[in-house]
């Protein structure tokens, strides 16, 4: 065992055109440190290769959760895909990713654009062996993860970004190298990696995709568990006891709210300045308490936290937002979606009296459905999350 | 004089940005910056009255519409 642990995100663009996607991407979690993935890319566009992708990839990444061969899982696709009655093959491309306790990845490539890594910055080539089943030609690789690997995965589309607008011959697998080591030291996430690339496909295609095109990254990174506390509990001689635990946690400390701030600043003896500054005008001003790495607003900050964390795990069009904005809500963002990786949600149950107004757009039961809400979404961010209620 | 305004949720709804910007220019206009220190809290359990608005100990009712009568009526007779 070791620390590591591997931060995936991936997206798709469609097809100019097309109101599906012809790629998958499947993730199974075999166990807290094991995962498969899957990209698979349907023959075809639309609904038929729709189905073809998803069949594909839903088979194999369960097939390989249970630890079948490869050779089960091709022979049980091939069984399996309705042919097309066009071009009378059924036909998935796809690459397999398998994480091995966060120490070892096996690779399986079929068709695909093949799988690039960028380990210290740079481009290495993964080492292949060419395996034969039913005759397809399929690459196997073992190899040993090191932290910071990112591990990029791809469609076609990605290599035929540009073919006749930008580029003769398309964007090929050493542009798309090139172009992404630049990124590789700044320490994005997996996300955000695919996000950069896509983005400059779509730019490639002049906006009009000619093709289905998925990115998949996967970046190797150390575990930074983090905890974040909001609302005081509801029984106010279970504050001291909340306090203690909450302090004890390993890694970075986040307290929102303004009485819990304050029986935070007590707990610890310090003092709870405020700090008048408004960075953005819909978000209350931070505050500072010496011991504690950031103290924000609650509800009001906690509710735009989770408004760009539902856009972070779809379209991610307010990362220019929140990944440089100095306000309580984008730090929160920052620290939650990029920096952590297991975080405890400290909620305390107790009802605000100064917020039973009725004309207050806030309430508890909003408070405490903002919290289940924004762990829902740092859950698909492939974060592991702890909630504890007092 | 020392005075602090409410930051907390329930205020910041109600508009404490736009009273303490009001107040800021205010206190700008009339020249009096070196006799007022001004600052923000958290939530001072009084929301109903929000903005709240604290002149040493005491607390105000301020909304962003009657920052100026505030200012005139409690904070430039009270300057020392």
């Amino acid at each position: 065992m070791n620390d590591l642990c591997a931060d995936i995100g991936y997206r798709s663009l469609f097809k100019y055109g097309e109101q599906l996607c012809g790629d998958h991407v499947e993730i199974v979690e075999q166990d807290d440190n094991s995962s498969v993935i899957v990209l698979a890319d349907g023959l075809g566009s639309g609904v038929k290769a729709n189905i073809l992708s998803s069949l594909t990839a839903k088979i194999i990444s369960t097939m390989m959760a249970e630890n079948m061969k490869i050779e089960e899982c091709v022979s049980a696709i091939a069984q399996t895909l309705p042919v097309c009655s066009v071009r009378g093959v059924a036909y998935s491309t796809f690459t397999i990713m398998r994480i091995i306790n966060n120490e070892e990845a096996e690779i399986f490539q079929y068709d695909n654009p093949h799988v690039i890594l960028l380990r210290d910055g740079a481009n290495l080539e993964i080492p292949k062996t060419q395996i034969n089943i039913d005759g397809k030609t399929i690459y196997r690789s073992r190899i040993k993860l090191k932290e910071n690997d990112v591990f990029i995965l791809m469609s076609d589309g990605a290599i035929h970004a540009g073919v006749g607008i930008t580029h003769n011959f398309g964007w090929e697998r050493p542009d798309i190298i090139s172009y992404m080591e630049t990124f590789y030291s700044v320490g994005f996430t997996a996300k955000t990696l695919t996000t950069i690339l896509l983005d400059e496909c779509y730019r490639l295609y002049g906006g009009m995709p000619g093709d289905d095109t998925t990115i998949c990254t996967v970046r190797i990174r150390k575990r930074e568990p983090m905890s974040l506390m909001i609302g005081p509990p509801s029984n106010s001689n279970d504050c001291d006891k909340m306090m203690s635990l909450f302090f004890s946690k390993e890694g970075k400390h986040i307290v929102c709210g303004g009485t819990t701030s304050s029986i935070a600043a007590k707990y610890l003896g310090k003092k709870l300045v405020p700090v008048l500054d408004y960075p953005d005008p819909a978000i209350p001003p931070i505050a500072t308490i010496e011991g504690v790495d950031l103290v924000t607003e609650g509800v009001i900050t906690i509710n735009k936290v989770l408004e760009y964390a539902k856009d972070h795990i779809g379209e991610n069009i307010n990362y220019s937002k929140w990944s440089c904005g100095r306000d309580g809500a984008s730090m929160i963002a920052r620290l939650l979606f990029e920096e952590a990786t297991d975080i405890n949600f400290f909620v305390g149950r107790a009802v605000n009296p100064a917020h039973q107004n009725p004309d207050l757009p806030i309430s508890f039961n909003i408070k405490m459905r903002l919290v289940d809400e924004l762990a829902d979404c740092l859950t698909k961010m492939g974060k592991r999350i702890k909630v504890s209620y007092f | 004089m020392k005075i602090t305004i409410c930051i907390g949720s329930s205020c910041h709804v109600k508009g404490s940005r736009q009273v303490l910007e009001k107040l800021q220019a205010l206190i700008a206009e009339n020249n009096i910056g070196d006799k007022i220190e001004l600052s923000g809290t958290f939530c001072v359990g009084q929301c109903q009255k929000g903005v709240c608005v604290l002149i040493d100990e005491e607390v105000y009712s301020v909304s962003p519409e009657t920052v100026e009568e505030f200012f005139n009526n409690s904070v430039l007779p009270n300057l020392k």
